[in-house]
């Protein structure tokens, strides 16, 4: 193109004019403020991963939705209205997230926003919830600032690393008996902050951390850190992993030859770990917080449901969206069926059945579950199983 | 045994078996640039796809190994011919970038095509072979370091026969040393570039089953890593060079994995490209090129096609602009304005893009950098020091022209290809060092609570506020850059884009120019990272990826390359597009792939056009 | 004094001596060609000249200056210009631009020697445009239609026509437009008549006389033969990288060396510059 000589100022003028006129009187139009609809389905949307690298936990994510909605639908719903979820594929991608907000906030049908999966993508939109008043129920989001960077609309029934960490310290040192522990820490929000609240209880408790090796989240090859690892003679490894490289981790470990006891938490806790990790991840324990195999009975329950409906057992992240959707639903029928309502009934919610802690109660000024409940757990036969006390052999 | 030495061995081949990984992955690299001079970022693909078919014959059809590695190399050569079809044959007389570009679409239909197959969960993958351990000496080595050794080194003397004895191979070689000559001495280089193809396919599609094997896992986006370090090995070794990316590979893997020993795993990638950059530094054409030559005199430049671009005159630009600016007048719905939003900060990446290699002709695949650089600058210079945001952000533009062109200054000797994949090193090592700088970007846990942006004191949150600010910069970074351009600088870029041999015997200064050229660029993408951070609130390592850097090029070849108007279009088609797509749910990024295929196929030129 | 002077220039390609101990002057006001069949090394004395490539020994002084280890821009900025010898337009830059590009090494704030002063005066002169800024790019602009001015209708016409849509012909005319554009103290040509039919051949033999005349210092690579006995004040003639004889053209004409160099040897298809020499010389 041949660049014209143009009057660019005069354009510069122009815009600069048409700037300030627009910025100083006017406000747009703007769809007005309407309010819900009191016949039909009741609607929740849902901002996650279906497409790009995290995709398989939006996957995870639909089932536990499902079979929560197919329960209470098929008993009625809530005052004989549906309960239904509309879910937009964020790619858990910050720029898309906040478009979903947007559109979330603008849809008068939706009443409450469950998600987003990465902090990135979740913290990046919380503020437009906030605004648009509608609540923003991150259900995996363990970032400890997630709730404090939104504001009232903001909430989780995620264990943040606040409650875990310290623990995981106390399970791995106390209960297990360990005294020299090497980390694997994945190197993501998560795993940083774990191990900064694990650390200090460790040694608060007399324990001593002989190895600390930090990973990326996409990283496969730890034979060089297990090396490291060997040298320091750990009697435990705590795993800050998730299912997939907690499995891949103890693997290497034991073709490297490392019998040290493996000690994770609740993040280990997937079917994928017992099948990717499979005789290597035996005896491995964990400080859960839900379990396929716990014998209480609403988890025997929902395991049970799950395997008919699905043919395998619910992870984390499934149980996690199915008791949040029973958890939505005890909030629309404390509060109604608006957005207001189910931000004043979270604070009031009392005991809530739930899956994975027993019941829940929120804390009103973290807006995060009143002292979680967590589980003792070991890998035995590819299966997570209540943990009897007795010391595996090493 | 002494500890260390123990130590040492263990590392020593930990890096060895990954490096043969990347040898392979390399070496099919190597091939296809070397014939077709074309970075195949497909390849990263195939190789998920060699892992995936891997694991359908081991685990569901229980197929013994040997015929599973002969199932592996018949599909993926197969779909390497299909690749060089769509990718490359139809498209040798567009643009050099139209190519570069085809593969990429090919590789989202094929990523998107597997995930949709086997879903997006990572699979299982039991190794058959004997989990025991050789143990030589207090060094133990497994049965799967064996194996991968064994066929690394089997692939190497085949390949080194094949090349080296028929005729195939002799055509191949002939074709990658002067594809001209070769052409008039009866060579038929369709049958050379599918050949290379299949064959490249092939290697890759064995190294994805390896690495499936040797970590028991398969997962659907194992591509795009792959690919990166394939490219860092076979740039280590010279690109098209096939010796030099099997040496570069084992280098690799080897720095790799002493890195990781030395300073743990979170290191990796930045060993990777830091040592990938330092060796373009001191020796620009790979570890194992010849001396430098002056490259053969091309005919008039190919880099951007020769087309009449669509031009719009001057009031058409200045309407369009006002109904942008008028637009929220008509239509309120946030989500639309939020989509704008999104296009409007998109467009100043993609000018900024369009900057430097649609006008300088420097590709840049690191533009994400830029934006994290902008985003950081601006995010601590309010949080911790209380700026206001007006001044933090035209800060931010400042700190990033200056950082991203120090950042990107050892690439300025490279050439052509070269600068695409430094500078994806590049933003890939600002990535890196934001999550390990814990002091000053506060690591993994990002910056919570950024203030939103302000204007004159005035908060802007509110969708049609942001929606004018975002506006407003766009249109003010396309001032300042067209300014640029039509000054003799935008001149003397262009000369240095289409023959930078010519444009230097004319007395012009590359490097003062290419440094110009980045320093425009990296401001006005250091602006919008800037208003984007504060627009999230929250920023951390994952904000802005190098699939955004992608994508963004991607934009400015869609809206044609150098064409500032092109850029905008581009980037408002390519945020809106997705957003179309959206009923389809796990389909779109499918269409979205077929959709970039189609237009490089039938307008390599892009939209509106290269100026 | 030589306006150039080369003494023992080499250049060593892996083993290969492509240029070989090569010495020669040229005068202000002269022009000298270079002469020599295919792979005698006279492009990469070309390429050595002008700073494209770097000599593995000798001398290159221009005005007394010495040139080795600059770079290629610095060779311009010291009044050297060349064309290539396959011609080397921007294909997508308009005539008028590639000849303006020629003059770059003559705006002011090209010339700051400061490394970040010229990027800020640079960048100041694009974004505000002062007045000074703006004149010198009208003058320039000038300059440049006058140039190509001087190759009549065949250019002018053309101005705004992108470089790639011109003809082979055409586009050489702009390499050398370009090359004028610089206001060269010498200039180096690599065969401008290569791809010319005999009358454009006879336009360029004018045109570079004309370039002469008016006191130009010309380097010239030229294997039409006649062209080089009309124009040249002395021929250096090489073979294998080496000068093997100097003189006038009526001298070289006659040079044994000259004659077996491009006739004694075992004829090759590729060289149709034997052929032709044979036909001038004999």
């Amino acid at each position: 193109m041949k660049i014209r000589h143009f009057t660019q100022y005069k354009l510069f003028a122009l815009l600069a004019v048409i700037a300030t006129v627009l910025a100083a009187c006017i406000t747009p139009a703007q769809p007005g403020a309407q309010s819900a609809p009191t016949t039909g389905p009741i609607l929740i949307g849902v901002s996650g991963p279906l497409t790009g690298t995290m995709a398989q936990y939006g996957a995870q994510w639909k089932k536990g939705f499902d079979l929560a909605l197919e329960e209470i639908n098929g008993a009625g719903g809530i005052n004989g209205r549906k309960l239904e979820y509309t879910f937009e594929d964020s790619q858990s991608d910050p720029k898309q997230s906040v478009v979903i907000a947007q559109k979330f906030v603008a849809d008068p049908n939706i009443v409450v926003e469950l998600g987003d999966f990465s902090s990135s993508a979740s913290m990046a939109a919380s503020q437009i919830y906030q605004r648009g008043g509608l609540v923003q129920f991150g259900f995996t989001n363990s970032h400890p600032d997630f709730t404090k960077a939104g504001g009232d609309y903001t909430w989780s029934n995620s264990v943040t690393q606040l409650q875990a960490s310290p623990a995981l310290a106390d399970f791995a040192i106390t209960t297990l008996g360990l005294k020299k522990l090497a980390v694997f820490q994945i190197n993501n929000d998560w795993g940083k902050a774990t191990n900064d609240l694990f650390t200090p209880r460790v040694k608060e408790l007399g324990g001593e951390i002989v190895a600390n090796e930090s990973y990326l989240a996409d990283e496969k090859d730890f034979r060089s850190a297990l090396t490291t690892v060997s040298d320091a003679k750990p009697d435990g490894i705590i795993l800050i992993s998730y299912q997939a490289d907690g499995a891949l981790i103890a693997q290497q470990a034991q073709e490297a030859g490392i019998k040290a006891m493996l000690v994770g938490s609740a993040s280990l806790q997937s079917p994928d770990f017992t099948s990717l990790g499979g005789k290597a991840v035996e005896g491995t324990m964990i400080l859960g917080e839900f379990m396929p195999s716990d014998p209480r009975p609403e988890v025997q329950a929902l395991v049970e449901k799950f395997k008919t409906k699905y043919n395998e057992e619910p992870d984390l992240f499934a149980a996690l969206a199915y008791d949040t959707i029973n958890l939505i639903a005890a909030a629309i029928k404390e509060g109604g069926a608006t957005r207001q309502g189910i931000h004043d009934a979270l604070p009031k919610l009392k005991d809530v059945p739930s899956v994975i802690y027993g019941k829940v109660t929120f804390d009103p000024t973290t807006r995060r579950v009143q002292n979680p409940r967590f589980e003792n757990l070991i890998v035995k036969d590819g299966q997570f199983v209540p943990w009897d006390g007795t010391k595996p052999a090493q | 045994m002494p500890h260390f030495l123990r130590t040492f061995f263990d590392q020593t081949i930990n890096g060895l078996v990954i490096g043969n990984i990347y040898a392979l992955t390399a070496v099919g690299l190597a091939l296809i640039f070397g014939v077709g001079n074309l970075i195949n970022f497909a390849h990263g693909s195939v190789y998920m796809i060699g892992a995936y078919v891997g694991w359908v014959c081991v685990t569901q059809l229980h197929m013994p190994l040997v015929a599973t590695f002969g199932v592996v190399a018949v599909i993926c050569g197969l779909l390497g011919m299909g690749i060089e079809r769509i990718g490359l044959r139809r498209l040798q007389n567009s643009a050099r970038i139209a190519p570069l570009l085809a593969t990429i679409g090919i590789s989202f239909v094929l990523d998107q095509l597997v995930q949709i197959i086997f879903s997006p969960n990572p699979q299982s993958f039991p190794n058959p072979l004997p989990t025991t351990r050789l143990q030589i000496g207090g060094v133990s080595i497994g049965m799967t370091d064996l194996l991968i050794a064994a066929i690394g080194i089997g692939i190497g003397i085949i390949l080194f026969l094949f090349l080296r004895y028929t005729k195939i191979g002799w055509a191949l070689r002939a074709t990658a040393q002067d594809r001209d000559a070769a052409q008039q001495m009866g060579v038929d280089v369709n049958r050379v570039n599918q050949a290379a193809f299949a064959l490249a396919a092939i290697l890759g599609g064995i190294a994805g089953m390896l690495i499936g094997l040797y970590f028991n896992t398969v997962y659907p986006t194992m591509s795009f890593q792959a690919g990166l370090k394939g490219f860092a090995a076979n740039l280590l070794g010279g690109l098209g060079n096939i010796p030099g990316s099997i040496i570069g590979g084992l280098v690799l893997g080897l720095v790799e994995s002493y890195g990781v020993a030395l300073f743990g795993a979170t290191y990796r990638n930045l060993f990777a490209f830091v040592i990938l950059i330092a060796v373009l530094v001191i020796r620009p054409n790979g570890l194992f090129s010849r001396k430098r030559q002056a490259p053969p005199e091309p005919l008039t430049g190919t880099f951007i096609a020769n087309n009449k671009p669509i031009t719009l005159p001057v009031w058409g630009v200045i309407a369009l602009a006002v109904i942008a600016l008028l637009l929220p007048f008509f239509v309120g719905d946030p989500y639309f304005l939020q989509i704008l939003t999104n296009a409007w900060l998109l467009g100043m990446v993609a000018l900024s893009v369009t900057l430097v290699t649609g006008t300088a002709g420097q590709t840049s695949l690191g533009q994400a950098g830029f934006l994290a650089i902008g985003a950081y600058a601006s995010a601590l210079l309010t949080l911790r020091l209380h700026w206001p945001f007006e001044l933090a952000l035209l800060a931010a533009g400042l700190i990033t022209a200056i950082l991203g062109t120090l950042l990107v200054l050892p690439a300025f000797r490279l050439r052509a290809h070269y600068v695409a994949i430094a500078t994806l090193g590049i933003g890939e090592i600002v990535n890196q060092v934001i999550l390990n700088w814990n002091g000053l970007t506060n690591g993994v846990m990002g910056l919570t609570n950024l203030p939103p942006p302000t204007f004159l004191g005035v908060v802007a949150v509110l969708p049609h506020q942001i929606y004018w600010y975002s506006l407003i910069l766009l249109l003010l970074g396309a001032l300042f850059q067209w300014q640029l351009l039509r000054s003799p600088l935008g001149r003397t870029w262009r000369a240095i884009r289409e023959d930078d041999i010519a444009a230097q015997a004319y007395g012009i200064n590359l490097n003062r120019y290419k440094a110009l050229a980045f320093a425009a660029s990296a401001f006005i993408a250091g602006i919008s990272g800037a208003f984007t951070g504060h627009m999230y609130t929250y920023i951390n390592h994952e904000t802005f990826t190098n699939t955004t850097s992608i994508l963004v090029l991607t934009m400015v070849i869609l809206g044609g390359m150098g064409n500032m108007l092109g850029a905008v279009v581009g980037a408002v088609a390519l945020t809106v597009l997705p957003e179309l797509f959206r009923g389809m749910a796990d389909y779109r990024y499918l269409f979205y792939g077929l959709a970039l295929i189609m237009m490089i196929r039938y307008r390599p030129q892009g939209l509106l056009g290269s100026i | 004094m030589a306006l150039l002077e080369v003494k023992n220039l080499s250049r060593n390609f892996a083993g290969v001596l492509a240029v070989d101990k090569v010495s020669f002057a040229v005068k202000e006001g002269e022009t000298v060609s270079v002469i020599g069949p295919n792979g005698a090394g006279k492009t990469t004395l070309f390429n050595l000249l002008t700073g494209q490539d770097q000599p593995t020994e000798g001398e290159i002084v221009f005005e007394g200056q010495s040139l080795i280890g600059l770079p290629a821009d610095q060779f311009a900025s010291h009044g050297i210009a060349r064309t290539f010898q396959h011609g080397r337009v921007f294909g997508n830059l308009s005539v008028l631009d590639n000849v303006l590009v020629g003059a770059h090494a003559r705006r002011r704030a090209v010339q700051s020697r400061l490394p970040l002063g010229g990027l800020a005066s640079e960048l100041w002169a694009a974004l505000f445009r002062p007045a000074a800024t703006k004149a010198e790019e009208k003058a320039l602009r000038q300059t440049a239609e006058t140039i190509i001015a001087r190759f009549g209708e065949r250019l002018t016409p053309r101005l705004q026509q992108p470089a790639y849509s011109l003809s082979y012909a055409n586009r050489r005319r702009v390499e050398i437009a370009r090359a004028l554009a610089l206001q060269p103290r010498l200039l180096l040509l690599d065969e401008p008549t290569a791809g010319m039919n005999p009358t454009e051949t006879a336009e360029m033999l004018a045109f570079i006389r004309l370039l002469k005349q008016q006191g130009l210092t010309i380097l010239l690579i030229e294997h039409k033969l006649s062209l080089v006995m009309q124009l040249s004040n002395h021929v250096i003639v090489m073979d294998n990288g080496q000068k093997i004889a100097e003189g006038p053209p009526e001298v070289i004409r006659n040079d044994e060396r000259v004659i077996e160099a491009y006739l004694g040897r075992k004829q090759r298809l590729d060289q149709p510059a034997a052929n032709e020499a044979a036909t001038v010389i004999v």
